[in-house]
């Protein structure tokens, strides 16, 4: 049985992880019978020490699928530390396993998915310095929403995309010939303009501050500010 | 006029010494005044996307370490310089730390850039010139190419250039880059 290992890499702390979501999706379309199935939380394996033994458990995959959310562009410092640490494992320990087959799935808060393309280029690189295949990549805008509104009509569409993107991957995982397959982009389509969206998020970050007895005044504040 | 010129500590190859010795020269010449700064991931934790810098201490993380020294030294130079490996085509692990945490320089908001694209707004009226230099040793092409889209398709005030032979080039690139604040267009 071949082993797909699953990771997820949002740095976030006590708060349910847009990534995990997405890759939990992701990994339920994979057939159980034909794959045995291990989740790794980077967040969890840097706070648990646990680092050594999720290496040891990404140096076994035959498949890696990679969630995380795009930091500045790319991937965050977190993921970034732990495949470079991952990598030196990898090469160091003089392990060469064949055919390894990498995706990733990367999702943002912007509206447009494709911002995420440079981050899914990254992963690809990293494939290509351990070795390895790189097949594809899901890239998604407005990640959060997806969830949020899961529900809301307006939603049907995106929703339907990204189940149809998952089972593509399921599907070109269990396929032994490969041919060239294109990255996924998943927006969503919003049932008002951009800027009302734009609008309500803005609002969001006020009401949220007010909860931390801030003003709508206070986020401007401009503390390394000495020569302006 | 102040410069800021950042290293890795993990990443000191021989390929970084000559690169961080020409770039001081440089900045030396110009006149600046210049501060070294040399991060070490011991003292430099990853952003944990809590989003405290926005909403519960504006302007500023909440993680105590070094960040909040190195956000003051950036803020108030004119010119920061930024010497990161090339790591997978991106930055080296405490390279994108620095740059994850620069988001408390910001400001939470959406708004649209004339090309459609979303960013959230400045939060300062002017920010110090960034340069980023990539660097490092047998770096294939498709690597390079990706260090400098990662920031040049995304971020309109921040340059980038990749130090390689001739090493000459890095000299006549830095001389055309105008040294020093810049309006908030980020």
């Amino acid at each position: 049985m071949k082993n797909v290992v699953l990771v997820s890499a949002s740095p976030k702390i006590n708060e349910q992880s847009v990534s995990r979501k997405f890759l939990e999706m992701a990994g339920s379309e994979i057939n159980s019978d034909l794959f045995s199935k291990t989740f790794i939380d980077v967040r969890k394996s840097f706070l648990t020490h646990n680092l050594t033994e999720d290496f040891e458990t990404l140096a076994r995959a035959d498949i890696i699928i990679i969630s995380f959310p795009l930091y500045y562009f790319c991937m965050p410092g977190m993921l970034t530390r732990f495949l470079v640490d991952y990598h030196n494992y990898y090469t160091s320990s003089g392990i060469a396993k064949k055919n390894v087959k990498i995706y990733t799935i990367v999702n943002c808060g912007f509206p447009e998915p494709e911002i995420n393309l440079e981050a899914v280029r990254i992963i690809k690189s990293f494939s290509q310095h351990l070795d390895a295949e790189f097949r594809f990549g899901v890239l998604i805008g407005g990640g959060a929403m997806m969830f949020a509104a899961k529900d809301a009509p307006f939603m049907k569409k995106a929703v339907q995309k990204l189940k149809s993107a998952f089972s593509s991957m399921a599907a070109d995982i269990q396929h032994k010939n490969s041919t060239t397959t294109d990255s996924i982009y998943i927006g969503v389509n919003f049932p008002f303009s951009r800027h009302l969206y734009f609008f309500m998020g803005n609002k969001g970050w006020i009401t949220m501050a007010h909860k931390n007895k801030l003003h709508k005044k206070d986020l401007y504040k401009k503390p390394y500010q000495l020569n302006e | 006029m102040k410069a800021l010129l950042i290293s890795d500590q993990e990443y000191m190859t021989r390929t970084y010494q000559g690169l961080n010795d020409l770039t001081g020269k440089f900045l030396k010449q110009k006149g600046f005044e210049l501060e070294l700064m040399e991060l070490s991931a011991e003292n430099l934790t990853f952003c944990k996307g809590c989003f405290g810098c926005w909403i519960k201490k504006p302007g500023e993380c909440v993680i105590n370490d070094r960040m909040t020294q190195i956000n003051r030294s950036i803020m108030n130079s004119d010119v920061v310089i930024y010497l990161s490996p090339i790591i997978f085509g991106q930055f080296s692990p405490t390279f994108k730390n620095v740059i994850d945490r620069g988001l408390p320089n910001m400001l939470p908001f959406f708004e649209t850039r004339p090309d459609g694209s979303t960013m959230h707004p400045p939060r300062y009226d002017t920010y110090p010139g960034q340069i980023i230099i990539g660097y490092g040793e047998e770096t294939s092409e498709e690597d390079k190419q990706l260090f400098i889209d990662v920031t040049k398709k995304h971020r309109r005030s921040i340059e980038v250039l990749i130090y390689q032979e001739p090493t000459e080039n890095t000299i006549m690139a830095l001389n055309k880059m105008e040294l020093g604040r810049l309006g908030g267009l980020l």
